[in-house]
């Protein structure tokens, strides 16, 4: 009987020994994402014995995601082999050399077939470091039933809100994003160009590479702040004037997405800034105002179409992970257009490849594709520097402070950019190095 | 026999050391470095700039201001609450030892928790306390939306938190006052207005001081409890010196400055206890 159960034994060993366990390949993302993946990820899964794909549900905030993924980085063993990163915080996860470079994988001519948009913010120093899965970007949200036209500069948002106001047809003209975090940030950018100022003027000459550290960021200096001129402060007090005419309300100072959503969803507001997330959350919500909604671009200058901010996210391979090839066939799949064709259908993210905006099918299923596309040929890309995370706080601190009536325009902006070039010198090393 | 004092004090001496002036004297050689994204998180000399940047930086100063005004007003409140709890404890009576638990509660709660408590309660419009007020007929308050009000709040959920410490503490020093002492007094035909004055507090200093310094350190370091009940906000009205020295560190990724940051509330630490040191010794040396 022993010995019977010893040979079992052994049969069971040498079966598993033949059999190899598929890699697993562990992923973090935030936990939106994480469930409007996980139904791909589970027939990925099953599709397949080589790979294995675990998904880790890191906070929905950006922030707090990026603060997660530092605490674990920072211990130099993370234990994680791929991550899903924000545009906004490649630059300074590349900086912090916690990124391992692609191009050996996908090769440097990969997003030839992307829109404009995505092709943007994935690479920096003659690298890539991320493959876009979502091209996300800012988009104007407007009332079919209250006007005609969506409006297309500033001066005819404040115009037309005005009117529909008087006419007592809506509580609210324009609804945005304006609580200290970075959607405020994303506003402001948005609003910059349409005033046409700039918050971000990269440096005339490319970035020093240190030989010492084989090109590692050391001590560069990549561009300085405009906040302080005349056509940024025009667009300070546009925002300023939005709130103080009743345009806005007030409690715009405390609204992320979900409270603007909310407000415009309840037929409160003629027109919202948003992402095109909104789209799928107002049917979801069965609200009111469904089929009486039109998606177009923000506004803009004069004569142009409007800029909006762009926000991306990818999946970046974290340095020093045990199996760099498999982790690359990972992200390979993340990115690819029949995942994103999924992710478009079924929670409205917009896709990166060219191919899928001209898919008559999808089309179809997404009404929000072609607006996307169009918007995605023009998009406003918020500062590419190390220090954005910085930079965005001090933007978002004044632009608040302003929105709750503790500064005027012209000098939050002069504060703000104050208060830049403090931060970009003194990260930079001694002060007078910086010119 | 001093060298052998000395000699036996140094393994706690040496221990001591490693585990406080060690990290010290890192943060002191990091503020004099740039040491960021900016530099590919190597520590490059700066001459200073960090501390230049210090005193140049609003946020910096205001931070400093809110940090002080919350731990002098929850310390405050705290001692005077923590002394009228403990006196009241110190009362023989049935069932003492039960209402001593009951008081240690709210120190027993882990602040993450405590503070994910407060920011339901202060909810704006569905907490309990909006709701109760709109029963009433009111309007519902943004307590943790307005700037000029929202730190009383943070206060308010330290207070409940920490009270039962500094009872527990100052319940410890009147149990080690000598009871006949207080006979004595009272034989004298003392009131008890004078016993309180004249005998308790003088004897319960060294634990009113104790306990004082105890929570002023933890009060200039506040972090957990600003993280979860308003992260700083609303318009950096509730941001700590702590929670400024975090987002240096970990979201900026700049830890030269973070630690300028953290050596300066150190710094600020030190003289506000060499203040209050200074200021027993003036007043015990007037009534001597």
């Amino acid at each position: 009987m022993g010995l019977l159960l010893a040979l079992l034994i052994a049969c069971l060993v040498a079966v598993a020994r033949a059999q190899p366990r598929p890699v697993p390949i562990r992923v973090l993302m935030p936990a939106s994402f994480a469930d409007a993946t996980a139904e791909q990820v589970r027939d990925f899964n099953q599709s397949q014995g080589r790979l294995r794909i675990k998904v880790a549900r890191g906070p929905v905030d950006t922030d707090a995601m990026a603060d997660l993924a530092i605490s674990s980085l920072l211990l130099g063993d993370t234990p994680y082999d791929a991550m899903l990163v924000d545009i906004s915080q490649l630059t300074k996860f590349v900086a912090a050399d916690w990124l391992e470079p692609l191009e050996g994988w996908f090769g440097n001519d990969y997003f030839e077939a992307m829109v404009p948009g995505a092709r943007l913010g994935n690479a920096s120093d003659g690298h890539i470091w991320r493959l876009p899965f979502t091209a996300d970007i800012g988009l104007l949200y407007w009332r079919t039933d209250l006007m005609e036209q969506p409006p297309q500069t500033p001066e005819q948002l404040v115009v037309m809100s005005r009117d529909l106001q008087r006419q007592g047809k809506v509580r609210w003209g324009y609804i945005w994003q304006g609580r200290q975090y970075e959607g405020l940030s994303c506003v402001v950018l948005e609003t910059l160009d349409a005033f046409g100022a700039r918050w971000w003027r990269p440096a005339a000459t490319a970035p020093a590479v240190d030989p010492a550290t084989g090109g590692a960021a050391a001590m560069r200096e990549t561009g300085s702040t405009q906040l302080d001129s005349p056509a940024a402060e025009r667009a300070a007090a546009w925002l300023d004037k939005l709130v103080t005419t009743g345009i806005t309300p007030e409690a715009v100072a405390n609204y992320a997405e979900a409270e603007a959503l909310g407000t415009f969803a309840a037929g409160d507001a003629a027109l919202m800034r948003n992402w095109p997330y909104a789209w799928r959350e107002l049917e979801r919500m069965g609200s009111p105002v469904v089929g009486k909604v039109g998606v177009t671009t923000v506004v803009g200058r004069p004569g142009q179409q409007g800029s909006g901010t762009l926000g991306s996210w990818g999946l970046s391979m974290l340095a020093g992970g045990p199996h760099p090839t498999e982790t690359a066939e990972v992200i390979r799949w993340f990115s690819g257009p029949e995942f994103q064709r999924r992710m478009a259908v079924s929670a409205g993210y917009p896709p990166t490849w060219e191919s899928l905006y001209e898919d008559e099918e999808l089309r179809r299923q997404v009404p929000l594709l072609a607006v996307e596309r169009q918007a995605l040929q023009n998009p406003v890309e918020r500062p590419p520097t190390p220090l954005y995370a910085q930079l965005s706080d001090v933007v978002q601190r004044q632009v608040n402070g302003m929105l709750t009536r503790h500064g005027d325009p012209g000098t939050s902006m002069a504060r703000a950019q104050r208060q830049s070039e403090l931060v970009l010198r003194s990260a930079a090393g001694t002060p007078q190095e910086v010119p | 026999m001093s060298g052998i004092n000395a000699l036996l004090m140094l393994p706690a001496l040496l221990l001591l050391a490693a585990t406080f002036l060690l990290p010290m004297v890192r943060y002191a050689w990091m503020s004099g470095h740039a040491s960021s994204v900016v530099t590919g998180l190597m520590a490059i000399p700066n001459g200073g700039a960090n501390w230049q940047r210090l005193l140049q930086d609003a946020r910096f100063w205001q931070d400093a201001f809110q940090t002080l005004r919350f731990a002098i007003t929850s310390v405050g409140l705290e001692l005077v609450l923590g002394l009228s709890i403990a006196l009241l404890l110190h009362q023989p009576r049935r069932g003492r030892g039960l209402l001593r638990a009951i008081t240690l509660l709210p120190w027993a709660l882990p602040t993450t928790v405590m503070a994910l408590g407060w920011r339901w309660i202060l909810n704006d419009p569905h907490g309990p306390i909006n709701a109760l007020i709109i029963r009433l007929g009111g309007d519902s308050y943004g307590f943790l939306i307005t700037p000029s009000t929202t730190w009383l709040f943070t206060v308010l959920a330290d207070v409940w938190k920490t009270t039962p410490f500094v009872a527990l503490l100052l319940l410890a020093g009147l149990q080690s006052i000598p009871t006949d002492m207080v006979e004595a007094l009272t034989l004298e035909g003392a009131s008890r207005w004078q016993i309180l004055r004249r005998l308790t507090l003088p004897l319960l200093m060294p634990f009113i001081t104790l306990a004082l310094l105890f929570r002023l350190a933890q009060a200039l370091g506040v972090f957990d409890l600003i993280q979860i009940l308003t992260r700083g906000g609303p318009a950096g009205s509730t941001e700590s010196l702590a929670f400024y020295a975090y987002l240096n560190a970990m979201r900026f990724l700049d830890f030269g400055y973070s630690a300028t940051v953290m050596l300066a509330t150190f710094a600020l630490l030190v003289l506000l206890s060499l203040g209050w040191i200074l200021l027993q010794r003036v007043g015990s040396r007037r009534t001597a």
